[in-house]
């Protein structure tokens, strides 16, 4: 524990005495960089943050958008890197148990989780195999147990996660707009924590998050006990239905210091507790111990005293534990007390609200170095790199990972994962489409534009379903905040994300920054992480397979834009070149143009083009509907044959459409004044690419298919 | 070379808690009344047949496999081997 010098300074302006050992420990676990966002915070404050569905409350875990017909949805995403990183099983367990206990603090049902995950190069790499197939345990364990579907997600591989693990998990809750938690408190209401018992598991935890990971750290290791978080759940619904709860929080990084002094500071009130009251899971936890342990599996209330006892039978009827912490008071001071001696008191304000720095940034001095093509020695036919890209782990299916993951439990889930966006049935007879998406390949080339794509990927994906984007949430996880260039590359990447959220008008409605993601090896690439949320006022696009005859067109113009894809990285094993950049107006543009053409049910399938490139987004929809097709190269563009199939240009979409509908779409695509080519059609067994009329690609698709389908597993089965 | 079964257990270190054995504690054990039992950690067993040439290489050798293969993530788990000539 130690606080910088402009800390120690503010500490001496504001407190004019010598602080506690209590106040001291308290100050440390909110004052991390991951939990007072001191050096981002100001910066975050340029998203745009309000819309037409944005419903804000003081104290919100979690961002709320209104649904219509009296119904909202409520979205979150946090990481759990460091822990996971050190016990992947449990660090990724706990993480999808935090953030469902933010979107539960609103008051709304959990009804979804996605998982972002990021290993290092699982073909070479015993350790991050290791990491990958426990962090997937994990996740799967703790959802499948609560009763929650994963329905979604992404993986990826990268040597610059070596010996890390990026888990970044994203929740969305459900409920009626009545039954929000309107966080409020009145002096004399009483302080519950609810739950689990305090531990010595993940004391320290958030001080933790905010170093580099150098070594194995055993105090920050945190256990799941999903048991026990149903039982929240169900509590604490069955005490919002009885209008028990006047305000709520989730015990999170920082454990009670954080929860008491942000709620403190949110509602404008002074809290004392007593450590005392503070249910234990072995007695001989110091005050301090107890006041900055991050045991799962917590939640605090603020109740009114008459509704104590309906709480406790609540509690009693779901056998959890309940203790009086502490009460309210109007003095807006954080008071902690073990009996009557006082071991901390401090204005909430001052402890919530740590000094923010003013970090320095500068353009990275790599990115001058990064040659812009690769000097190609042995040409490859171009049949054997996409079989090659098909077998990759970034590209490969993800089914051996969400598999193992409930994704139907709640009969809510439409469009299962392995498609595009993911959707959901809401009970206004709407649909909820949701993807999450990043690429660091492309934020290491460029981080605002990459940023950029990130988050027109995941408007595409959800697009693709017939979902108008309403809202979105990011995660932006860098390294080392203090290294001016790292710093840089933070502020291009969430300047890139609020300068495109304004263009698109949608609302940044949560979020969470991630810094020091550092091993010895160094950091990792700027990884921004962007959910996208959707609204489906009808019904959504199901993909269908593609038939005989149906027409394949492309919407959108395929640039040489290389840099970044996989194509240059897996296969050439080359970091450089220009990345892809987002045109907003043609955005625009196609995103309008496609949800127009889903509205008039004129087409079969809309299919993201992006990681692999156009190569692998027709190759993918051969594979799903087993079946063949011919597409002419040529009049896509001028560029090379493998720049046509493998750059990873954005705003594109892959359109299947039955012929009876393709003089209409050409029709509107005109009217639009949308770039777009007539590619060819399905028929046969082979994935065949022609320019000038002569095959220049030519697979099977039995042999695509197995490339595709079994890769992954067969890497985490035979190492 | 002789046969030994090793029984490799593996639980949480101490200090780290064990829901699972905390759930058979407070919703079996103690429901039914057995007042006398304070603390219950649950573990994994897993038992290897090995022909080895003494008790202590045959431990040694399944010990050696767990670690390697990451068998039990030793920063949260205790790891105690037992051997019997079979």
């Amino acid at each position: 524990m130690s606080f910088q010098e402009h800390e120690q300074l503010h500490i001496k302006k504001n407190v004019k005495r010598k602080l506690t050992d209590t106040e001291l420990q308290i100050l440390a676990a909110e004052w991390s960089e991951h939990c007072s966002y001191k050096s981002s915070k100001q910066h975050l404050k340029m998203l745009p943050t309000t819309g037409p569905n944005v419903i804000v409350e003081k104290g919100y875990d979690s961002g709320v958008l209104d649904v219509g017909d009296g119904y909202v949805v409520t979205v979150h995403i946090e990481s759990h890197n460091h822990p996971s990183a050190v016990e992947p099983f449990g660090g990724a367990a706990t993480g999808v148990g935090g953030v469902i206990r933010d979107i539960l603090s609103a008051g709304t049902r959990p009804i979804a989780l996605f998982d972002g995950l990021r290993f290092g190069n699982i073909e070479n790499d015993v350790h991050a195999r290791w990491l990958f197939k426990n962090v997937v345990a994990g996740i799967a364990n703790y959802g499948n147990c609560l009763g929650i579907p994963t329905i979604g997600g992404e993986v990826e591989f990268d040597t610059c996660y070596k010996n890390y693990a990026l888990v970044d998990v994203a929740a969305v809750g459900f409920g009626k707009k009545s039954k929000l938690i309107k966080n409020h408190a009145n002096p004399g209401d009483l302080v519950l924590l609810i739950g689990g018992a305090t531990g010595r598991d993940g004391v320290g935890g958030s001080q933790f998050a905010s170093d580099m990971l150098e070594g194995e750290n055993r105090s920050a290791v945190q256990i799941p006990d999903p048991f026990i978080e149903k039982l929240i759940i169900e509590a604490i619904l069955e005490a919002r239905d009885a209008k028990c709860i006047n305000a709520m929080k989730d015990l999170g990084g920082g454990g009670l210091s954080c929860a008491i002094s942000e709620t403190a500071e949110s509602l404008g009130i002074g809290i004392e507790l007593d450590v005392k009251n503070v249910h234990l899971r072995e007695s001989d936890l110091s005050p301090d111990e107890i006041m900055i342990s991050e045991s799962q599996e917590r939640m605090l209330i603020i109740t009114n005293p008459k509704k104590l006892s309906k709480i406790t039978q609540i509690c009693d009827k779901f056998r959890i534990q309940c203790s009086v912490i502490g009460k309210v008071k109007k003095d807006k001071m954080m008071h902690v007390k073990k009996g009557k001696k006082t071991l901390a008191l401090l204005p909430a304000d001052f402890v919530a609200r740590g000094p923010l720095i003013d970090r320095k940034k500068s353009k990275p001095k790599y990115l001058s170095k990064l040659s812009s093509s690769p000097k190609l020695k042995n040409k490859k036919s171009l049949s054997n790199v996409l079989l090659e890209l098909l077998a990759s782990p970034n590209i490969a299916s993800k089914h051996w990972v969400f598999r193992q993951y409930d994704h139907e439990v709640g009969i809510r889930t439409v469009i299962k994962p392995g498609f595009d966006g993911s959707v959901l049935r809401l009970d206004n007879g709407k649909s909820l489409s949701v993807k999450i998406d990043g690429n660091p390949k492309h934020c290491y080339l460029n981080p605002r534009q990459g940023a950029i794509g990130c988050f027109e990927e995941a408007c595409r994906n959800v697009v693709c379903t017939g979902a108008t984007p309403i809202g979105m949430v990011d995660h932006l996880q860098f390294g080392n905040p203090e290294d001016p260039e790292i710093f840089w590359t933070f502020m291009e990447s969430i300047e890139g994300i609020t300068d495109f959220a304004k263009s698109l008008n949608i609302p940044c409605v949560g979020g969470k920054v991630s810094f020091y993601n550092e091993t010895s090896d160094g950091p990792i690439k700027p990884t921004p992480l962007i959910g996208v949320l959707g609204l489906i006022e009808k019904s959504p696009l199901i993909p269908t397979s593609p038939s005989k005859n149906d027409v394949i067109l492309l919407v959108g113009q395929t640039k040489d834009e290389l840099g970044g894809s996989e194509y240059y990285e897996y296969v050439h094993n080359f970091i450089g070149g220009t990345a892809p950049q987002v045109d907003v107006s043609e955005s625009k543009k196609n995103m309008k143009s496609i949800l127009s053409l889903i509205s008039k049910n004129l087409v079969k399938i809309a299919h993201d083009c992006s990681k692999g490139g156009l190569a692998i987004g027709i190759s993918e929809l051969c594979i799903f509907g087993k079946i063949g097709c011919t597409v002419d190269l040529h009049t896509i563009s001028a560029l090379s044959p493998e720049k046509t199939l493998f750059s990873e240009s954005h705003s594109r979409y892959i359109l299947v459409i039955e012929k009876k509908n393709l003089k209409f779409t050409k029709m509107l695509l005109s009217k639009n004044k949308c770039s777009f080519s007539e590619l060819g059609k399905f028929s046969g067994d082979q994935i065949i690419f022609e320019s000038d009329s002569k095959p220049i690609l030519k697979l099977r698709v039995d042999k695509a298919e197995n490339n595709y389908l079994n890769s992954l597993e067969k890497i985490i089965q035979n190492g | 070379m002789p046969n030994f079964q090793v029984s490799v257990v593996i639980e949480n270190k101490p200090g780290i808690s064990d829901p699972e054995g905390d759930t058979i504690l407070n919703d079996l054990v103690l429901k039914s009344k057995n007042t006398n039992i304070t603390k219950i950690r649950s573990g994994t067993i897993l038992k290897f047949s090995i022909a080895e040439k003494n008790e202590k290489s045959a431990k040694d050798k399944v010990i050696k496999i767990c670690d390697e293969l990451r068998i039990y993530n030793p920063l949260v788990s205790k790891v105690t081997a037992t051997a019997e000539k079979v």
